[in-house]
């Protein structure tokens, strides 16, 4: 089957091209956002002000202009994206390389984890993860990380069998190669673009679980992320106010970094796995 | 095809007026948003606001609250006598008063519910605290009760208890399993409970019988909303006709909204800073890990000092609410109290520097003296904001604030187990000003355990103590106030808190179908969460009260939407499928 | 033999559901009987009161034997906010959670699958791009922000909250009226988010199907295109796509929360953020061992189906 007729590959550039921007965004936003702008006891504008001349995306409940808190919500909804879903295509893939290497029955009893936690509602478990463990970034990341790896690790599993499946692997065994140099020479190697690819799509999820977390009241408070300011503008009447300068900037920062992650997962998906 | 389209339009048209016939006579419907959960019905077991308040609706107490002044009028006793050593209080319950199902209300029925709280200790889940002095309590004839107290109790008019009545009660075997929600509820208030749908809504309806009177309008409705926000909303499009809780940037949105008042109320709400004094037990254990300078007196007061009230007031407040000063809110004028010109402390960011200073903390090389943890609570709007605040204040000061936001629970768990050094908390007052005040005595720390208490600021000092005991036996009321002012003031001075704002009670209601509402006090008082049933019970539909209007044109054109959907869908398919036939 | 394994998966599947529901939640660090009595006067005695009626002053491994018996019973424990049973509590809320669950679902699935077809077999069409952009679009947009835009922009059409007015008249046809009316909104919502992985998933899935040799073959042989579509490929592309969407059926629950907790509509993912502001750690215990064993179940089912419908598939 031909490709090339779905524009994969622009789409995928097009989603890098955004990645891009939204990474200098982050990185270059202590520059771009002065020092005291964004800190409520300082600010003098007025509240609830629409988008105008002083600030083209208005301003928030305490007069903090809208569009820097966009800017400074990038790199910790970025950071948060990035870290949990390192952390959970870090574990699924340990658990798909050990599931699909050892067999027996320490394998059985892994997949019947993976399988289990596969099936359980990742945002519940999310959810009441966060409420168990301290406040904070890195309970976000743990409570996402933790409950999303199953997928990634019967990938990598599947995987890790069709290649031990292969005849190479069985001559490299037979030379005496370990457990250590198959995985590390045969496996990981065939492995690693399917993670890559999983990892950019996790990355999207995350974002997504993330602003859904912060939304619940789960979030850090004490840090802008673009799900936190989508609480604030809920917890401070945004909609009955009409005030949609406060609602919707946060909100399509979300979708345009989550869809350009996922546009970039799937080129790499057409690239990894040329079928698709 | 054609009359397939037809019908559908038809059906549609018909969502569009089908609107079911008003009746000639509908029913005048206040409708009235609650935000909080109701936790049960069963007046025992009721803990949270949004169910007491309901609770109260249902079954009047023994002594009500009057609404213009909060003085202790009329409930179901109309006269009340203690005897000369205050031991033994005499109330008389008239004849007259009727349960909603017709039975006649009588002293048995207060005795009854009363000696249930004594003798089932599911039945003190709620109210407990006001029984545990009671020693005996009898209903010698219909009309009167007679209740024995252990040690002289000044709270005696202030029996915050739902009565429930007899014949229906002693049917019920287990206080724990009864829901008390199967309408109609047999009960004594203005209203009848009718209906509950558990996270929807509730149903009363006007109790005609009612003894003051039956209530202008027909029925009361109580609809659940997740959050203010929504609440607001539907305000505003005349889903509902009153919403109170609202936080102050909801509240100006409604400014110049047409047929909507506001009415901003003075709360029974503080807010405070737990200042960690040095927390120990009831029996002098030190718990906890506050910060040893805290310890000092000096210390505290330099920190409150540093503190810019009015700022906090008009900024993260927005002006909704007055500044603090003791713990008695002033919408309880009698009990309230103001530091006179020599007593207050004014904001002087300098003075405390000179303080802190004198004290022996020097501030270090990067102008730091010592570091202090600040809980609060993640997703209160006060406590994000303030926090920011306090962190630039302390920083005035030399004192680093490490702010700690955590879920309630969390912050639960720090106050109780005496883990913060500075912490956000509030309580809301009563009436009788007893409980907030009996708060800060040594005996509400927790015992040697660690667990039975219900403090969070840990005070415990001799002189405010004395003074409770004091004012706990004054059946003078001017002695009593004058020695709640002055428990205020050693509070203020000995500063295991500071008292931030009395926030401001923020409502609204639809003014074109309810004209008028009574207030409790009738000066900036407020509407709901009043200490009685004045606020829905007084409510006067306005004069034309039509009913609210119901919108079908949304899902009539949602319908119609679809529709046209399916059928472009339709016809598509049909079109390809003919075309497809013709290729073949 | 397959058979029994399926079941026994799920069996030892809704044990660890049960084992991880009672463990995750005794962890917190912290007293529930303080989050009972706060606000309030307490005594040492009456907190241990409490203590005694929720069982909380036995051994764990007390608490979790009569909690895991109790399950077997169907009791899952008393929620100490409402002051009743567990199980109770949750029933109140199920229907409409089914309502506006199945409801959406259905929608998605139809919607979604039809859509996937038409993309999927027309690859690299317009409406292909417009559909599969649209759908990546909607898959990247947080649930419970579309509500509130949504919300927001339909003003006053729609009522803001929950499920039934109140002075709704008692008969039939109104109320039913009443609820379609509070339903479009966060159904829409609900439909906008999961149909747009439908479609996707039903798309692959086609693509997978078309690239079959067979496939090729009968195209090749000239057979009617939309007969090859609607007697070979759909029928075969439908069962992974189905078999998908109930896996995915957990992502429906997740969503089900923000959306129920943006319309305050009455079921049990806004009882489950009720559930977290207490937080009520008996409620939101049940209510994950409810939900993970609902998810559960519809995985079984769809194993099940998944045979009966593909012959190729051997069930027993």
């Amino acid at each position: 089957m031909s490709r090339g007729v779905f524009p994969a590959d622009r789409a995928g550039v097009a989603g890098a091209v955004v990645l891009a921007v939204a990474a200098l965004v982050a990185l270059a936003a202590p520059l771009l956002v002065p020092a005291d702008a964004l800190d409520v006891t300082r600010v003098s504008d007025a509240a609830w002000q629409p988008p105008g001349a002083g600030h083209w995306l208005g301003t928030d409940h305490t007069g903090r202009s809208v569009a820097l808190l966009v800017v400074r919500g990038t790199g910790t909804s970025l950071f948060v994206g990035l870290t949990a879903a390192v952390l959970s295509v870090g574990i699924g893939t340990l658990v798909g390389i050990l599931s699909g290497h050892v067999g027996g029955l320490f394998s059985g009893a892994l997949l019947r984890v993976t399988d289990f936690f596969l099936v359980l509602p990742s945002l519940v478990l999310a959810i009441a993860l966060s409420t168990v463990l301290p406040r904070g970034l890195g309970t976000i990341v743990v409570a996402i990380g933790l409950t999303s790896w199953p997928s990634t690790a019967r990938m990598v599993r599947a995987q890790t069998l069709t290649v031990e499946a292969r005849p190479f692997v069985d001559r490299a065994r037979a030379l005496g190669g370990g457990h250590v140099h198959v995985v590390v020479r045969h496996v990981l190697p065939a492995v690693v673009p399917l993670v890559l690819v999983n990892a950019t799509l996790a990355v999207a999820s995350s974002i997504v679980a993330e602003s859904t977390l912060a939304f619940l009241g789960l979030g850090d408070p004490t840090r802008i992320s673009w799900g936190a300011l989508l609480h604030q503008a809920q917890l401070h009447g945004a909609v009955p106010r009409g005030a949609w300068w406060f609602l919707l900037p946060p909100g399509l920062a979300i979708v345009v970094v989550v869809l350009a992650f996922t546009l970039v997962g799937r080129a790499l998906e057409a690239v990894v796995t040329p079928r698709g | 095809m054609r009359v397939k389209l037809g019908a559908l339009l038809a059906v549609a048209g018909l969502l569009g007026t089908g609107a079911p016939p008003s009746h000639a006579q509908a029913p005048v419907v206040l409708k009235v948003a609650i935000v909080q959960q109701i936790d049960s019905l069963n007046p025992f077991l009721a803990v949270f606001q949004s169910s007491t308040e309901i609770g109260r609706l249902m079954y009047d107490p023994l002594t009500a609250y009057a609404a213009a002044d909060q003085a202790v009028t009329e409930g179901l006793a109309n006269r009340w006598e203690p005897s000369a050593d205050k031991l033994t209080w005499t109330f008389t319950v008239p004849a007259g008063k009727t349960w909603s199902d017709g039975q006649p209300i009588t002293a048995r029925d207060v005795a009854f519910t009363y000696n249930l709280m004594l003798t089932d200790e599911v039945a003190r889940t709620a109210n407990g605290s006001f029984v545990t002095n009671f020693d005996t309590v009898t209903a010698p004839d219909d009309r009167t009760v007679v209740i024995r107290t252990k040690a002289p109790q000044v709270t005696m008019l202030a029996l915050d208890i739902p009565i429930v009545p007899k014949h229906v009660w002693e049917k019920v075997t287990s206080v724990k399993d009864h829901t008390d929600d199967r309408g109609p509820v047999v009960g004594s208030g203005p209203f009848v409970l009718t209906e509950h749908v558990p996270g929807q809504f509730l149903k009363l309806k006007a109790n005609k019988s009612y003894w003051r009177g039956a209530p202008k309008y027909d029925e009361l409705h109580f609809v659940y909303f997740q959050n203010s926000d929504a609440a607001v909303q539907a305000l505003g499009k005349g889903e509902v006709d009153l919403v109170n809780r609202m936080a102050p940037a909801q509240f100006d949105s409604l400014g110049d909204r047409q047929g909507v008042t506001r009415n901003r109320a003075q709360g029974r709400r503080f807010t405070e800073l737990l200042v960690n004094p040095g927390a120990q037990t009831r029996t002098g254990e030190p718990i906890g890990d506050g910060n040893p300078a805290l310890r000092d007196v000096r210390v505290r007061r330099a920190i409150a000092q540093a503190i810019d009230l009015d700022a906090l007031v008009q900024r993260v407040n927005l002006g909704y609410a007055e500044k603090g000063a003791g713990i008695v809110p002033p919408v309880f004028s009698r009990w309230h109290w103001q530091p006179t010109p020599e007593q207050r402390r004014t904001f002087d960011p300098a003075a405390a520097n000179a303080a802190l200073d004198a004290a022996g903390h020097p501030r270090g090389a990067d102008g730091t003296r010592f570091t202090l943890r600040l809980a609060g609570r993640a997703g209160r709007a006060y406590d994000e904001q303030a926090s920011e605040y306090l962190r630039r204040s302390m920083s005035d000061i030399g004192i680093a604030l490490d702010v700690r936001l955590v879920s309630d629970n969390q912050l639960n768990e720090v106050t109780t187990a005496a883990t913060y050094d500075l912490a956000f908390s509030g309580w809301a007052a009563s009436v009788d000003p007893d409980f907030v005040l009996g708060l800060h005595t040594c005996g509400q720390r927790p015992g040697a355990d660690g667990k039975g208490g219900t403090t969070d600021a840990y005070f415990c000092d001799a002189t405010y103590d004395e003074l409770y005991a004091r004012q706990l036996s004054e059946f003078d009321e001017t002695k009593r106030q004058d020695l709640v002012k002055r428990m205020q003031a050693r509070f203020y001075d000995q500063v295991p808190a500071v008292v931030l704002a009395y926030d401001n009670a923020l409502e609204a209601y639809r003014s074109d179908r309810f004209a008028k509402f009574t207030t409790q006090p009738a000066q900036g008082g407020v509407i709901m969460a009043q200490h009685g049933v004045w606020g829905y019970y007084g409510a006067e539909p306005a004069g034309q009260a039509a009913p609210a209007a119901r919108g079908w044109g949304g899902l009539a054109a949602f319908a119609a939407a679809c529709a046209s959907m399916l059928m472009l869908i339709a016809v598509y398919v049909r079109r390809r499928r003919a075309t497809a036939d013709e290729r073949e | 033999m397959r058979l029994a394994g399926r079941f026994g998966g799920a069996a030892l599947s809704l044990v660890m559901v049960a084992v991880l529901g009672f463990f995750l939640f005794r962890v917190v660090p912290g007293d529930p009987v303080v989050s009972m009595t706060r606000g309030r006067p307490t005594t040492a005695a009456a907190q241990d009161a409490l203590r005694a009626q929720f069982g909380l002053d036995r051994p764990l491994h007390e608490q979790f034997w009569s909690y895991f018996t109790g399950l077997l019973r169907g009791d899952l424990g008393t929620s100490f906010t409402f002051r009743r049973p567990v199980a109770e509590v949750i029933g109140d809320r199920i229907g409409p959670t089914l309502l506006l669950v199945g409801t959406s679902t259905l929608v998605a699935v139809l919607l979604g699958l039809w859509l996937g077809v038409r993309a999927g077999w027309r690859r690299g069409s317009v409406f292909d791009r417009v559909t599969t952009g649209a759908s990546l679009a909607l898959w990247s947009v947080p649930t419970f922000w579309l509500g509130m835009l949504l919300m927001m922009a339909t003003g006053e059409v729609f009522p803001s909250r929950g499920m039934r007015d109140t002075d709704t008249a008692p008969d039939f046809v109104s109320q039913s009226l009443d609820v379609a009316h509070h339903l479009v909104l966060p159904s829409v919502t609900l439909v906008a988010v999961v149909c747009a992985e439908y479609v996707l998933v039903m798309r692959s899935s086609l693509l997978q199907e078309t690239a079959a040799p067979y496939l090729v073959t009968a195209r090749a042989k000239g057979l009617r295109d939309d007969l090859v579509r609607r007697r070979h490929a759909v029928p075969n592309a439908v069962l992974p796509a189905i078999t998908l969407v109930f896996l995915r059926f957990g992502l429906v629950v997740g969503g089900a929360i923000t959306t129920e907790t943006v319309f305050s509509w009455p079921g049990l993912g806004l009882l489950f953020y009720d559930a977290l502001t207490g937080p009520d750690y008996f409620l939101l215990q049940g209510l994950l061992v409810v939900t993970a064993a609902a998810v559960v179940v519809m995985n079984l089912l769809a194993d099940l189906l998944h045979g009966v419908l593909d012959p190729r598939v051997e069930v027993v």
